[in-house]
């Protein structure tokens, strides 16, 4: 099978051909707002940190924003810094290979002289993305993340299950498929472990797990086990071994073939489980960042998020929930429990629906513009 | 009678509402009545199948979810206020890893 997608100078596929203008710290933001202001089309996003910050949180972000506008769904971008903040727009700027990118700060030409520096930069990159074609590229160039969130109990009995049917038709196919959300793989780690590739793999995704796990119970103390959002417990789970069971479903049954640090890029393809949190949002910045060109999104309570630059397709657990949120939902597995669908034809419809939407048709997220960006921070500000 | 609940796993000791189920209502899963609640159960919460004991283990997915905090009955509501989280083994504490 093949999808049409941009080619990019690093070999890698788009499934989306953005312009991209990104501020390195929120105290730039207000010039890229105004370059979104002028160009509706062009991705406008803000980073909230980037200022003073630990090194762990440095590289964190270093990687994830150098990864994210390096993704193949960006065609070209701008990176605008303050001048200041130790997350330099020339470091992420050096990091895009392949395609046009230029960066500037703020402080050398004050607010609207960089405005008009941004909008004639912008114009450039929107004229050159402009006569760029899709072509027909292998699936094992796509890379599709899972992420859920807002679960309840019906996503591990509707959503995900149909998620997973259609990671393994993907991985079959030769696609790249990769699962995050460690804090949601808690209880499950002896499942995990017996569906890895190699022992030394499956001792890493075994200790990935535990060591989660020894973190949450010494962080929360006698609150561990509860660490699942209120929204969940409304909903019917009561534990995160119930939600991680439930979640882990998501990922099908193929092998897990490697485990990668949080924004890093798999090197084979078949299911990578990344180091991600169970925030969506950042789940999604560390999947992106390591070239995730689609996300599958299942949520029982419903979520609008989608993310910057990257068609996210949701999948919604139950019917009440696509009917109060349809103008956010692209499939409904609640079919399965009204009885008109199985799991398995709703995971052959979201396998379809990746290949429709690899190949230009828009998600509801992407009509929406809805496209929240954040990435993973950990420590303290300075 | 239509569905009003699924099972997920032939092991497990609940079942998943699917809809509102009333107080003394039948449970109903492959047009099959299984038997009746003992109070109102919200959709998509679970149901026990069988009296889980105190100190007994809530079984979804085919693997122990929670323990009973109190003798949970047949056609009972199972959540946070009668079952806990499993105190989780420290088996997580390998040689040189103990804090």
């Amino acid at each position: 099978m093949e999808f049409n997608g941009y080619k990019r100078g690093d070999g890698r596929y788009g499934v989306r051909n953005h312009v991209m203008a990104i501020s390195t710290v929120a105290c730039a933001s207000g010039v890229v707002d105004a370059i979104g202001r002028v160009f509706p089309d062009v991705t406008a996003i803000h980073y909230a940190y980037g200022c003073g910050y630990g090194p762990d949180d440095f590289f964190t972000s270093l990687n994830t924003m150098s990864g994210f506008v390096s993704n193949p769904n960006v065609g070209a971008v701008l990176v605008i810094g303050l001048g200041c903040e130790l997350l330099k727009s020339e470091y992420i700027a050096q990091a895009v290979k392949g395609k046009p990118v230029e960066s500037f700060d703020v402080q050398q030409y004050g607010s609207a002289a960089s405005t008009k520096k941004g909008i004639d930069i912008v114009e450039k990159f929107l004229a050159h993305v402009e006569i760029q074609k899709r072509q027909p590229a292998p699936v094992s160039d796509l890379i599709v993340g899972l992420v859920c969130g807002g679960s309840d109990a019906f996503s591990g009995v509707t959503a995900n299950p149909s998620v997973g049917v259609a990671s393994d038709m993907l991985v079959k196919q030769g696609a790249t498929v990769i699962m995050g959300e460690t804090t949601e793989m808690i209880g499950a780690a002896h499942i995990l472990k017996n569906r890895c590739d190699d022992k030394d793999l499956s001792e890493k995704i075994e200790k990935l797990v535990l060591d989660q796990e020894k973190f949450v119970r010494d962080y929360l103390g006698e609150w561990a086990g509860l660490v699942i959002a209120p929204g969940n417990m409304d909903g019917g789970l009561s534990s995160i071994t119930e939600k991680s069971l439930g979640c882990i479903t998501k990922s099908g049954t193929t092998p897990i073939r490697q485990l990668v640090d949080y924004a890093a890029k798999p090197t084979k393809a078949g299911l990578t489980i990344m180091n991600t949190t169970g925030y969506d949002i950042d789940d999604m910045a560390g999947m992106t960042a390591g070239g995730a060109q689609i996300i599958l999104f299942t949520t029982g309570r419903g979520t609008p998020a989608g993310f910057p630059a990257i068609p996210v397709i949701k999948v919604s657990s139950n019917t009440s929930t696509f009917k109060s949120m349809a103008g956010d939902i692209d499939i409904n597995a609640g079919s399965i429990l009204d009885g008109e669908k199985d799991i398995a034809s709703v995971g052959g419809e979201i396998f379809q629906m990746v290949f429709k939407v690899a190949s230009g048709e828009t998600t509801r997220a992407e009509i929406n513009k809805s496209r929240p960006f954040n990435c993973l921070k950990q420590g303290p500000s300075f | 009678m239509k569905d009003n609940a699924l099972r997920v796993n032939p092991y497990d000791n609940v079942v998943i509402a699917i809809q509102h189920i009333g107080k003394g209502d039948a449970v109903t899963i492959g047009s099959e009545t299984l038997f009746n609640t003992v109070q109102d159960i919200e959709p998509s919460h679970k149901i026990a199948v069988i009296a889980i004991k105190s100190g007994e283990r809530v079984i979804r997915y085919g693997e122990p979810i929670l323990e009973a905090m109190v003798d949970i009955p047949k056609g009972g509501w199972v959540h946070v206020h009668n079952a806990q989280p499993i105190i989780i083994p420290q088996q997580n504490e390998r040689k040189g890893d103990r804090r």
